[in-house]
Protein backbone atom coordinates (compact mmCIF):
# COMPACT_ATOMS: atom_id res chain seq x y z
CA UNK A 1 0.00 0.00 0.00
CA UNK A 2 2.79 2.42 0.77
CA UNK A 3 4.43 1.75 -2.01
CA UNK A 4 1.80 2.23 -4.21
CA UNK A 5 1.07 5.29 -2.67
CA UNK A 6 4.63 6.78 -3.39
CA UNK A 7 4.68 5.64 -6.73
CA UNK A 8 2.13 7.89 -7.42
CA UNK A 9 3.29 10.28 -5.77
CA UNK A 10 6.32 10.12 -7.51
CA UNK A 11 4.89 9.74 -11.28
CA UNK A 12 3.92 13.32 -11.80
CA UNK A 13 7.23 14.54 -11.12
CA UNK A 14 8.97 12.19 -12.99
CA UNK A 15 6.46 12.73 -15.55
CA UNK A 16 7.46 16.17 -16.02
CA UNK A 17 10.88 15.62 -15.64
CA UNK A 18 11.14 13.10 -18.74
CA UNK A 19 8.74 15.98 -20.71
CA UNK A 20 10.95 18.89 -20.40
CA UNK A 21 13.93 16.82 -20.87
CA UNK A 22 13.03 14.84 -23.90
CA UNK A 23 10.72 17.32 -25.46
CA UNK A 24 12.70 19.77 -27.22
CA UNK A 25 14.93 16.65 -29.09
CA UNK A 26 11.59 15.39 -29.57
CA UNK A 27 10.09 18.51 -31.23
CA UNK A 28 13.44 18.94 -33.45
CA UNK A 29 12.85 15.09 -35.37
CA UNK A 30 9.46 15.80 -35.53
CA UNK A 31 10.14 19.59 -37.25
CA UNK A 32 12.75 17.50 -39.14
CA UNK A 33 10.07 15.73 -41.07
CA UNK A 34 7.38 18.84 -41.88
CA UNK A 35 7.06 19.97 -44.85
CA UNK A 36 7.42 24.19 -45.22
CA UNK A 37 3.30 24.86 -44.73
CA UNK A 38 2.84 22.93 -41.79
CA UNK A 39 5.84 24.51 -39.89
CA UNK A 40 4.82 28.00 -40.22
CA UNK A 41 1.23 27.34 -39.01
CA UNK A 42 -1.02 28.63 -36.17
CA UNK A 43 -1.55 26.60 -34.24
CA UNK A 44 1.17 24.29 -34.56
CA UNK A 45 0.78 20.71 -35.94
CA UNK A 46 2.25 18.27 -33.72
CA UNK A 47 2.80 15.54 -36.16
CA UNK A 48 3.90 16.09 -39.66
CA UNK A 49 1.07 14.95 -41.86
CA UNK A 50 2.01 13.44 -44.01
CA UNK A 51 5.89 13.17 -42.81
CA UNK A 52 8.46 14.11 -45.27
CA UNK A 53 11.63 13.88 -46.78
CA UNK A 54 11.93 17.49 -48.30
CA UNK A 55 14.27 18.60 -45.76
CA UNK A 56 16.65 16.50 -45.58
CA UNK A 57 16.73 16.53 -49.56
CA UNK A 58 17.33 20.27 -48.92
CA UNK A 59 20.29 19.29 -46.35
CA UNK A 60 22.04 16.52 -48.16
CA UNK A 61 21.90 17.26 -52.18
CA UNK A 62 21.63 21.27 -52.15
CA UNK A 63 23.62 22.46 -49.07
CA UNK A 64 27.31 22.06 -48.30
CA UNK A 65 25.91 19.87 -44.81
CA UNK A 66 27.72 16.54 -46.44
CA UNK A 67 30.94 18.39 -46.79
CA UNK A 68 31.14 19.61 -43.30
CA UNK A 69 29.87 16.55 -42.11
CA UNK A 70 33.27 15.03 -43.87
CA UNK A 71 35.69 17.78 -42.63
CA UNK A 72 34.02 17.03 -39.07
CA UNK A 73 34.92 13.20 -39.36
CA UNK A 74 38.69 14.03 -40.87
CA UNK A 75 39.23 16.59 -38.07
CA UNK A 76 37.44 14.39 -34.88
CA UNK A 77 39.03 11.08 -35.45
CA UNK A 78 42.45 13.03 -36.59
CA UNK A 79 42.84 14.66 -33.41
CA UNK A 80 41.25 11.83 -30.86
CA UNK A 81 43.59 9.20 -32.84
CA UNK A 82 46.64 11.77 -31.91
CA UNK A 83 45.56 12.00 -28.40
CA UNK A 84 45.19 8.60 -27.79
CA UNK A 85 49.03 7.62 -28.82
CA UNK A 86 49.94 10.61 -26.70
CA UNK A 87 48.12 10.05 -24.09
CA UNK A 88 48.72 6.21 -23.82
CA UNK A 89 52.14 6.78 -22.59
CA UNK A 90 51.65 9.69 -20.32
CA UNK A 91 48.57 8.21 -18.54
CA UNK A 92 50.99 5.14 -18.00
CA UNK A 93 53.59 7.44 -16.38
CA UNK A 94 51.05 9.12 -14.21
CA UNK A 95 49.61 5.88 -13.06
CA UNK A 96 52.49 3.73 -12.51
CA UNK A 97 55.38 5.49 -11.44
CA UNK A 98 56.13 8.08 -8.54
CA UNK A 99 58.37 11.00 -9.27
CA UNK A 100 59.19 14.46 -8.73
CA UNK A 101 56.83 16.90 -10.48
CA UNK A 102 54.42 14.16 -10.76
CA UNK A 103 51.44 16.28 -9.39
CA UNK A 104 52.40 19.38 -10.57
CA UNK A 105 52.23 17.44 -14.06
CA UNK A 106 49.09 16.24 -13.45
CA UNK A 107 47.61 19.49 -12.24
CA UNK A 108 48.65 20.93 -15.48
CA UNK A 109 46.71 18.76 -17.39
CA UNK A 110 43.50 19.43 -15.14
CA UNK A 111 44.55 22.88 -15.88
CA UNK A 112 44.51 22.37 -19.67
CA UNK A 113 41.35 20.34 -19.56
CA UNK A 114 39.08 23.10 -17.33
CA UNK A 115 40.86 26.43 -19.69
CA UNK A 116 37.91 27.76 -21.74
CA UNK A 117 38.90 28.22 -25.18
CA UNK A 118 38.94 32.06 -25.44
CA UNK A 119 41.83 32.83 -23.47
CA UNK A 120 44.20 31.40 -26.35
CA UNK A 121 42.69 32.22 -29.39
CA UNK A 122 44.23 35.34 -30.46
CA UNK A 123 47.88 33.64 -30.11
CA UNK A 124 46.30 30.08 -31.62
CA UNK A 125 45.46 32.19 -34.48
CA UNK A 126 49.14 34.06 -35.28
CA UNK A 127 50.37 30.92 -34.81
CA UNK A 128 47.98 28.71 -37.04
CA UNK A 129 48.46 31.90 -39.66
CA UNK A 130 51.99 31.68 -39.03
CA UNK A 131 52.62 27.89 -39.93
CA UNK A 132 50.13 28.37 -42.67
CA UNK A 133 47.65 26.13 -40.77
CA UNK A 134 44.20 28.37 -41.00
CA UNK A 135 42.05 26.57 -42.89
CA UNK A 136 43.50 22.78 -43.04
CA UNK A 137 42.54 19.74 -41.35
CA UNK A 138 45.99 19.36 -39.64
CA UNK A 139 45.63 23.07 -37.97
CA UNK A 140 42.19 22.14 -36.38
CA UNK A 141 43.52 18.55 -35.44
CA UNK A 142 46.71 20.00 -33.60
CA UNK A 143 44.41 22.72 -31.81
CA UNK A 144 42.02 20.07 -30.73
CA UNK A 145 44.87 18.48 -29.00
CA UNK A 146 43.96 21.25 -26.46
CA UNK A 147 40.07 19.07 -25.62
CA UNK A 148 41.27 15.80 -26.55
CA UNK A 149 44.70 15.18 -24.45
CA UNK A 150 44.29 16.54 -20.78
CA UNK A 151 40.81 14.69 -21.23
CA UNK A 152 42.70 11.34 -22.75
CA UNK A 153 45.18 11.73 -20.13
CA UNK A 154 43.14 12.12 -17.20
CA UNK A 155 40.78 9.62 -18.14
CA UNK A 156 43.04 6.76 -19.09
CA UNK A 157 45.18 7.42 -15.88
CA UNK A 158 42.25 6.23 -13.77
CA UNK A 159 42.15 2.92 -15.70
CA UNK A 160 45.58 2.30 -15.91
CA UNK A 161 45.78 2.77 -11.94
CA UNK A 162 42.42 0.22 -12.05
CA UNK A 163 44.56 -2.40 -13.09
CA UNK A 164 46.31 -4.78 -10.48
CA UNK A 165 50.05 -3.97 -10.06
CA UNK A 166 51.19 -7.65 -9.35
CA UNK A 167 50.39 -8.43 -12.60
CA UNK A 168 53.42 -5.66 -14.33
CA UNK A 169 55.56 -6.81 -11.34
CA UNK A 170 55.38 -10.34 -12.30
CA UNK A 171 56.58 -9.22 -15.71
CA UNK A 172 59.41 -6.97 -14.85
CA UNK A 173 60.62 -9.66 -12.53
CA UNK A 174 60.84 -11.94 -15.31
CA UNK A 175 63.08 -9.24 -17.66
CA UNK A 176 60.57 -7.60 -18.96
CA UNK A 177 61.41 -3.90 -20.36
CA UNK A 178 58.81 -0.87 -19.24
CA UNK A 179 57.51 -0.12 -22.43
CA UNK A 180 57.08 -4.32 -23.08
CA UNK A 181 54.82 -4.32 -20.13
CA UNK A 182 52.98 -1.43 -20.98
CA UNK A 183 52.21 -2.46 -24.45
CA UNK A 184 51.85 -6.23 -23.94
CA UNK A 185 50.18 -6.71 -20.21
CA UNK A 186 48.66 -3.04 -19.38
CA UNK A 187 47.23 -1.91 -22.95
CA UNK A 188 45.28 -4.90 -23.55
CA UNK A 189 43.60 -4.97 -20.04
CA UNK A 190 42.91 -1.21 -20.34
CA UNK A 191 41.21 -1.65 -23.92
CA UNK A 192 37.78 -0.99 -23.12
CA UNK A 193 39.17 2.26 -21.50
CA UNK A 194 40.78 3.38 -24.25
CA UNK A 195 37.20 2.62 -26.42
CA UNK A 196 35.44 4.88 -24.01
CA UNK A 197 38.34 7.43 -24.10
CA UNK A 198 38.16 7.62 -27.53
CA UNK A 199 34.56 7.92 -27.91
CA UNK A 200 34.79 10.67 -25.79
CA UNK A 201 37.32 12.56 -27.03
CA UNK A 202 35.57 12.01 -30.37
CA UNK A 203 32.16 13.75 -29.19
CA UNK A 204 34.20 16.90 -27.84
CA UNK A 205 35.60 17.47 -31.34
CA UNK A 206 32.43 16.69 -32.98
CA UNK A 207 30.89 19.16 -30.76
CA UNK A 208 33.17 21.88 -30.97
CA UNK A 209 32.45 25.16 -31.75
CA UNK A 210 34.84 27.84 -30.80
CA UNK A 211 37.76 27.12 -32.75
CA UNK A 212 36.30 25.80 -35.81
CA UNK A 213 34.80 28.96 -35.41
CA UNK A 214 37.59 30.88 -35.69
CA UNK A 215 40.19 28.87 -37.40
CA UNK A 216 38.53 27.32 -40.34
CA UNK A 217 36.92 30.11 -42.38
CA UNK A 218 36.86 28.76 -45.70
CA UNK A 219 33.60 27.03 -47.19
CA UNK A 220 35.77 23.58 -47.72
CA UNK A 221 37.19 23.62 -44.46
CA UNK A 222 33.98 24.30 -42.12
CA UNK A 223 33.27 22.13 -39.80
CA UNK A 224 29.52 20.94 -39.01
CA UNK A 225 28.95 22.96 -36.04
CA UNK A 226 29.99 25.91 -38.19
CA UNK A 227 27.66 24.78 -40.89
CA UNK A 228 24.76 24.75 -38.98
CA UNK A 229 25.23 28.37 -36.98
CA UNK A 230 25.03 29.82 -40.61
CA UNK A 231 21.97 28.10 -42.03
CA UNK A 232 19.98 30.31 -39.53
CA UNK A 233 22.40 33.61 -39.52
CA UNK A 234 21.14 33.77 -43.36
CA UNK A 235 18.40 36.05 -43.39
CA UNK A 236 15.32 33.89 -44.36
CA UNK A 237 15.90 30.82 -42.23
CA UNK A 238 15.22 27.63 -43.78
CA UNK A 239 13.83 25.60 -40.14
CA UNK A 240 13.08 22.46 -41.49
CA UNK A 241 16.44 22.11 -42.79
CA UNK A 242 18.34 23.50 -39.75
CA UNK A 243 16.33 20.63 -37.38
CA UNK A 244 17.11 18.10 -40.43
CA UNK A 245 20.87 19.03 -40.34
CA UNK A 246 20.74 19.06 -36.45
CA UNK A 247 19.19 16.01 -36.79
CA UNK A 248 21.83 14.66 -39.39
CA UNK A 249 24.91 15.52 -36.43
CA UNK A 250 23.03 14.39 -33.50
CA UNK A 251 23.03 10.87 -35.07
CA UNK A 252 26.59 9.46 -34.81
CA UNK A 253 26.22 10.98 -31.00
CA UNK A 254 22.86 8.95 -30.38
CA UNK A 255 24.36 5.86 -31.93
CA UNK A 256 27.31 5.83 -29.55
CA UNK A 257 25.69 6.97 -26.90
CA UNK A 258 22.81 4.20 -26.97
CA UNK A 259 25.85 1.47 -27.53
CA UNK A 260 27.99 2.74 -24.81
CA UNK A 261 25.66 4.88 -22.20
CA UNK A 262 27.78 3.53 -18.86
CA UNK A 263 30.78 4.70 -20.40
CA UNK A 264 29.26 7.73 -21.69
CA UNK A 265 28.00 8.30 -17.73
CA UNK A 266 31.67 7.66 -16.31
CA UNK A 267 32.68 10.02 -18.71
CA UNK A 268 30.78 12.57 -17.36
CA UNK A 269 31.16 11.77 -14.04
CA UNK A 270 35.07 12.54 -14.66
CA UNK A 271 33.71 16.42 -15.44
CA UNK A 272 35.29 15.61 -18.92
CA UNK A 273 32.58 17.94 -21.05
CA UNK A 274 32.71 21.17 -22.28
CA UNK A 275 29.23 22.29 -22.94
CA UNK B 1 63.85 8.97 -4.66
CA UNK B 2 67.01 7.04 -4.11
CA UNK B 3 68.67 7.19 -7.00
CA UNK B 4 69.62 10.38 -9.13
CA UNK B 5 68.39 8.93 -12.15
CA UNK B 6 65.65 10.18 -14.12
CA UNK B 7 62.23 8.31 -13.13
CA UNK B 8 61.08 5.98 -16.44
CA UNK B 9 57.92 8.08 -15.74
CA UNK B 10 59.25 11.21 -16.71
CA UNK B 11 60.05 10.20 -20.11
CA UNK B 12 56.38 8.38 -20.02
CA UNK B 13 54.73 11.68 -19.61
CA UNK B 14 57.44 14.16 -21.41
CA UNK B 15 56.04 14.26 -24.81
CA UNK B 16 52.61 14.86 -23.96
CA UNK B 17 54.04 17.54 -21.70
CA UNK B 18 55.79 19.30 -23.93
CA UNK B 19 53.00 19.26 -26.19
CA UNK B 20 50.72 20.78 -23.87
CA UNK B 21 53.13 23.39 -22.67
CA UNK B 22 53.84 24.53 -26.89
CA UNK B 23 49.53 24.38 -27.15
CA UNK B 24 48.73 26.11 -24.03
CA UNK B 25 51.92 27.44 -22.06
CA UNK B 26 53.13 29.33 -24.82
CA UNK B 27 49.87 30.87 -26.50
CA UNK B 28 49.13 32.01 -22.83
CA UNK B 29 52.41 33.54 -22.40
CA UNK B 30 51.66 35.07 -25.88
CA UNK B 31 48.67 36.47 -24.93
CA UNK B 32 50.03 38.61 -22.37
CA UNK B 33 52.53 39.89 -24.75
CA UNK B 34 50.19 40.67 -27.37
CA UNK B 35 48.20 42.65 -24.32
CA UNK B 36 51.16 45.03 -23.35
CA UNK B 37 52.12 45.71 -26.69
CA UNK B 38 49.80 47.88 -30.01
CA UNK B 39 49.53 46.73 -33.28
CA UNK B 40 53.35 47.07 -34.44
CA UNK B 41 54.61 45.24 -31.66
CA UNK B 42 55.97 47.95 -29.67
CA UNK B 43 55.26 48.18 -25.81
CA UNK B 44 51.92 50.05 -24.84
CA UNK B 45 52.14 49.62 -21.51
CA UNK B 46 48.70 49.21 -19.95
CA UNK B 47 46.92 51.08 -23.20
CA UNK B 48 44.99 48.16 -24.09
CA UNK B 49 43.76 47.39 -20.93
CA UNK B 50 42.54 51.18 -20.41
CA UNK B 51 41.02 51.22 -24.00
CA UNK B 52 38.97 47.52 -22.69
CA UNK B 53 38.20 48.12 -19.59
CA UNK B 54 36.68 52.31 -20.17
CA UNK B 55 34.93 51.22 -23.91
CA UNK B 56 31.40 51.97 -23.41
CA UNK B 57 29.91 48.32 -23.52
CA UNK B 58 32.00 46.85 -21.18
CA UNK B 59 29.59 47.36 -18.50
CA UNK B 60 26.91 45.86 -19.89
CA UNK B 61 28.67 43.12 -20.90
CA UNK B 62 30.39 42.31 -17.38
CA UNK B 63 26.61 43.05 -16.29
CA UNK B 64 25.45 39.84 -18.76
CA UNK B 65 28.07 37.88 -18.17
CA UNK B 66 27.21 37.82 -14.23
CA UNK B 67 23.68 37.18 -14.72
CA UNK B 68 23.93 34.70 -17.52
CA UNK B 69 26.48 32.89 -15.45
CA UNK B 70 24.44 33.25 -11.69
CA UNK B 71 21.23 32.64 -13.39
CA UNK B 72 22.89 29.16 -15.21
CA UNK B 73 24.00 27.84 -12.33
CA UNK B 74 21.35 28.92 -10.14
CA UNK B 75 18.85 27.07 -12.29
CA UNK B 76 21.22 24.05 -13.07
CA UNK B 77 22.04 23.10 -9.56
CA UNK B 78 17.76 23.41 -8.93
CA UNK B 79 16.71 21.29 -11.46
CA UNK B 80 19.98 19.15 -11.30
CA UNK B 81 19.26 18.15 -7.49
CA UNK B 82 15.50 18.17 -7.82
CA UNK B 83 15.65 15.62 -10.41
CA UNK B 84 18.86 13.57 -8.65
CA UNK B 85 16.96 13.09 -5.51
CA UNK B 86 13.73 11.90 -7.85
CA UNK B 87 15.62 9.40 -9.26
CA UNK B 88 17.14 8.53 -6.68
CA UNK B 89 13.78 6.87 -5.24
CA UNK B 90 12.44 3.60 -5.85
CA UNK B 91 9.92 3.69 -9.10
CA UNK B 92 8.92 1.89 -11.94
CA UNK B 93 10.85 2.15 -15.51
CA UNK B 94 13.65 4.06 -13.51
CA UNK B 95 16.95 3.15 -15.24
CA UNK B 96 14.89 4.44 -18.50
CA UNK B 97 13.90 7.72 -16.83
CA UNK B 98 17.52 7.81 -15.81
CA UNK B 99 18.61 7.36 -19.55
CA UNK B 100 16.14 9.95 -20.92
CA UNK B 101 17.25 12.53 -18.57
CA UNK B 102 20.62 12.76 -20.03
CA UNK B 103 19.02 13.37 -23.53
CA UNK B 104 19.99 16.94 -23.16
CA UNK B 105 23.33 16.49 -21.80
CA UNK B 106 24.18 14.21 -24.70
CA UNK B 107 22.82 16.59 -27.37
CA UNK B 108 25.58 18.47 -28.99
CA UNK B 109 25.61 22.60 -27.59
CA UNK B 110 25.46 23.92 -31.20
CA UNK B 111 21.92 21.55 -32.04
CA UNK B 112 20.64 22.16 -28.68
CA UNK B 113 20.76 25.77 -29.50
CA UNK B 114 19.03 26.05 -32.89
CA UNK B 115 16.77 23.42 -31.53
CA UNK B 116 15.43 25.99 -28.91
CA UNK B 117 16.13 29.17 -31.66
CA UNK B 118 13.15 27.37 -33.55
CA UNK B 119 10.78 26.56 -29.91
CA UNK B 120 11.37 30.30 -29.10
CA UNK B 121 10.54 31.82 -32.63
CA UNK B 122 8.20 34.35 -31.91
CA UNK B 123 5.49 33.54 -34.67
CA UNK B 124 5.82 30.07 -34.89
CA UNK B 125 7.81 28.78 -31.94
CA UNK B 126 5.97 25.79 -29.90
CA UNK B 127 6.91 28.10 -26.04
CA UNK B 128 4.61 30.87 -27.33
CA UNK B 129 1.81 28.50 -28.58
CA UNK B 130 1.78 27.07 -25.30
CA UNK B 131 2.23 29.57 -23.20
CA UNK B 132 -0.55 31.35 -24.74
CA UNK B 133 -3.03 27.71 -24.81
CA UNK B 134 -2.09 27.91 -21.24
CA UNK B 135 -3.20 31.63 -20.88
CA UNK B 136 -0.25 32.55 -19.19
CA UNK B 137 1.18 35.49 -22.14
CA UNK B 138 -1.58 37.11 -24.23
CA UNK B 139 0.35 38.00 -27.04
CA UNK B 140 3.74 36.39 -28.54
CA UNK B 141 6.36 37.28 -27.01
CA UNK B 142 9.95 38.04 -28.66
CA UNK B 143 11.88 35.90 -26.66
CA UNK B 144 15.24 36.22 -28.48
CA UNK B 145 14.67 39.93 -30.08
CA UNK B 146 13.14 41.34 -26.70
CA UNK B 147 16.32 43.13 -24.94
CA UNK B 148 14.46 42.29 -21.90
CA UNK B 149 13.66 38.19 -22.03
CA UNK B 150 16.68 37.27 -24.28
CA UNK B 151 18.84 36.42 -21.00
CA UNK B 152 16.33 34.66 -18.95
CA UNK B 153 15.62 32.64 -22.60
CA UNK B 154 19.11 31.78 -23.26
CA UNK B 155 19.61 30.92 -19.34
CA UNK B 156 16.96 28.58 -19.61
CA UNK B 157 18.45 26.91 -22.55
CA UNK B 158 21.78 26.37 -20.66
CA UNK B 159 20.60 25.36 -17.81
CA UNK B 160 18.23 22.11 -19.53
CA UNK B 161 21.66 21.37 -21.33
CA UNK B 162 23.56 20.96 -17.88
CA UNK B 163 21.23 19.97 -16.04
CA UNK B 164 21.69 16.29 -16.27
CA UNK B 165 25.29 16.34 -15.46
CA UNK B 166 23.94 18.06 -11.61
CA UNK B 167 21.45 15.19 -11.30
CA UNK B 168 24.31 12.27 -11.87
CA UNK B 169 26.89 14.00 -9.76
CA UNK B 170 23.67 14.13 -7.37
CA UNK B 171 22.48 10.94 -7.53
CA UNK B 172 26.51 9.11 -7.06
CA UNK B 173 26.08 11.24 -4.09
CA UNK B 174 23.35 10.22 -2.48
CA UNK B 175 24.06 6.26 -3.60
CA UNK B 176 27.03 6.30 -1.53
CA UNK B 177 24.80 8.08 1.83
CA UNK B 178 24.46 5.16 4.31
CA UNK B 179 20.77 3.68 5.04
CA UNK B 180 20.98 4.31 8.52
CA UNK B 181 21.23 7.68 8.48
CA UNK B 182 17.33 7.81 7.06
CA UNK B 183 16.88 5.28 9.37
CA UNK B 184 17.68 7.26 12.11
CA UNK B 185 15.46 9.64 11.66
CA UNK B 186 12.54 7.68 9.96
CA UNK B 187 11.87 6.15 13.07
CA UNK B 188 11.42 9.37 14.70
CA UNK B 189 8.57 9.60 11.94
CA UNK B 190 10.63 12.41 10.11
CA UNK B 191 9.35 13.43 6.57
CA UNK B 192 10.68 13.70 3.58
CA UNK B 193 11.35 16.87 3.50
CA UNK B 194 13.11 16.60 6.26
CA UNK B 195 15.46 13.80 4.72
CA UNK B 196 16.17 16.01 2.03
CA UNK B 197 17.06 19.25 4.01
CA UNK B 198 19.22 17.69 7.21
CA UNK B 199 20.59 14.39 5.62
CA UNK B 200 20.67 14.55 1.72
CA UNK B 201 22.17 18.21 1.24
CA UNK B 202 24.59 17.83 3.84
CA UNK B 203 25.89 15.06 2.35
CA UNK B 204 26.12 16.02 -0.62
CA UNK B 205 27.74 19.45 0.16
CA UNK B 206 31.25 18.44 -1.25
CA UNK B 207 29.84 17.17 -4.15
CA UNK B 208 27.53 20.52 -4.53
CA UNK B 209 30.86 22.74 -3.83
CA UNK B 210 33.10 21.03 -6.56
CA UNK B 211 30.28 21.17 -9.07
CA UNK B 212 29.35 24.43 -8.36
CA UNK B 213 32.77 25.59 -9.52
CA UNK B 214 32.68 23.64 -12.46
CA UNK B 215 29.50 24.98 -13.65
CA UNK B 216 30.78 28.17 -13.08
CA UNK B 217 33.54 27.66 -15.36
CA UNK B 218 31.47 26.24 -18.11
CA UNK B 219 28.75 28.95 -17.97
CA UNK B 220 32.12 31.41 -18.65
CA UNK B 221 32.94 28.97 -21.24
CA UNK B 222 30.01 29.28 -22.93
CA UNK B 223 30.20 30.81 -26.29
CA UNK B 224 28.37 28.07 -28.28
CA UNK B 225 24.90 28.56 -27.35
CA UNK B 226 24.59 33.03 -27.14
CA UNK B 227 26.80 33.53 -29.89
CA UNK B 228 25.18 30.64 -32.69
CA UNK B 229 21.45 32.20 -31.31
CA UNK B 230 21.82 35.85 -30.53
CA UNK B 231 25.24 36.81 -31.50
CA UNK B 232 25.46 38.90 -28.64
CA UNK B 233 22.42 40.77 -29.63
CA UNK B 234 19.79 42.74 -29.69
CA UNK B 235 22.46 45.55 -29.64
CA UNK B 236 24.61 43.71 -27.03
CA UNK B 237 22.21 42.85 -24.60
CA UNK B 238 22.83 39.24 -24.87
CA UNK B 239 27.10 39.73 -25.52
CA UNK B 240 29.10 38.04 -22.78
CA UNK B 241 32.91 38.54 -22.34
CA UNK B 242 34.30 35.53 -23.89
CA UNK B 243 32.37 36.42 -26.71
CA UNK B 244 33.92 40.02 -26.82
CA UNK B 245 36.87 38.82 -26.76
CA UNK B 246 36.16 36.28 -30.12
CA UNK B 247 34.30 39.79 -32.03
CA UNK B 248 37.11 42.21 -30.49
CA UNK B 249 39.77 39.74 -32.67
CA UNK B 250 38.01 38.24 -35.19
CA UNK B 251 35.43 40.87 -36.60
CA UNK B 252 37.28 44.26 -35.65
CA UNK B 253 40.74 42.33 -35.97
CA UNK B 254 41.70 44.42 -32.74
CA UNK B 255 44.42 41.31 -31.82
CA UNK B 256 46.11 43.04 -28.85
CA UNK B 257 42.93 44.74 -27.36
CA UNK B 258 41.28 41.20 -27.29
CA UNK B 259 44.40 39.98 -25.77
CA UNK B 260 44.05 42.10 -23.08
CA UNK B 261 40.50 40.89 -22.57
CA UNK B 262 41.95 37.52 -22.63
CA UNK B 263 44.61 38.36 -20.01
CA UNK B 264 41.77 39.32 -17.61
CA UNK B 265 39.29 36.59 -18.52
CA UNK B 266 41.86 34.33 -17.48
CA UNK B 267 42.91 35.87 -13.84
CA UNK B 268 39.32 35.92 -12.86
CA UNK B 269 38.61 32.17 -14.40
CA UNK B 270 42.51 30.92 -12.67
CA UNK B 271 40.54 31.87 -9.46
CA UNK B 272 37.37 29.47 -9.29
CA UNK B 273 40.26 27.01 -11.31
CA UNK B 274 42.65 27.37 -7.98
CA UNK B 275 39.67 26.67 -5.87
CA UNK B 276 37.84 23.81 -7.81
CA UNK B 277 41.44 22.34 -7.54
CA UNK B 278 41.76 22.63 -3.70
CA UNK B 279 38.76 20.67 -3.48
CA UNK B 280 39.71 18.23 -5.70
CA UNK B 281 43.10 17.69 -3.68
CA UNK B 282 40.88 17.67 -0.48
CA UNK B 283 38.72 14.81 -1.60
CA UNK B 284 41.89 13.10 -3.17
CA UNK B 285 43.67 12.33 -0.04
CA UNK B 286 39.89 11.35 2.07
Amino acid sequence: MQDRRRTLVISLPVALLVLVAVFPFLWMAVSAFKPLAQLYTIPPRWLPDPPTLVNFKTVLFESNIPRYFVNSLIISIGSTSLALIFAIFAAYGFARFDFRGRSAALAFVLIGQLLPTATVIVPLYIVLNYLGLINTYLGLILVYLILTLPLSVWMLTGYFRGIPKELEDAAIIDGASHLGVLFRISLPLVSPGIIAVALYSFVATWNEFVFALSFATEKEMKTLPIGLAEFSTEFDTDWGAVMAASFVMTLPIALIFLVMQRMFVSGLMSGATKG
Amino acid sequence: MTSRNISPGLWFILPTMLLLATLIIYPMLSTVELSLTDSSGAFAGMRNFNVAISAPSTRLILFNTAYYVIGSVVFQLLLGILAGILLNQQFAGRSVVRSLMLIPWVVPGIVAAMTWAWMFHTDYGIINYMLMQLGIISEPVGWLTDPDTVMPALIAVNAWKMFPFVAVMVLAGLQSVPDELYEAVRVDGASFWHEIWHIMLPQLQPVLVSVTLLLTIWALDGITIIYSITGGGPANRSMIFPIQIYVQAFEYFEFNRAAAMAVLYFLFIAVIIVLYMRMFAAQDKD
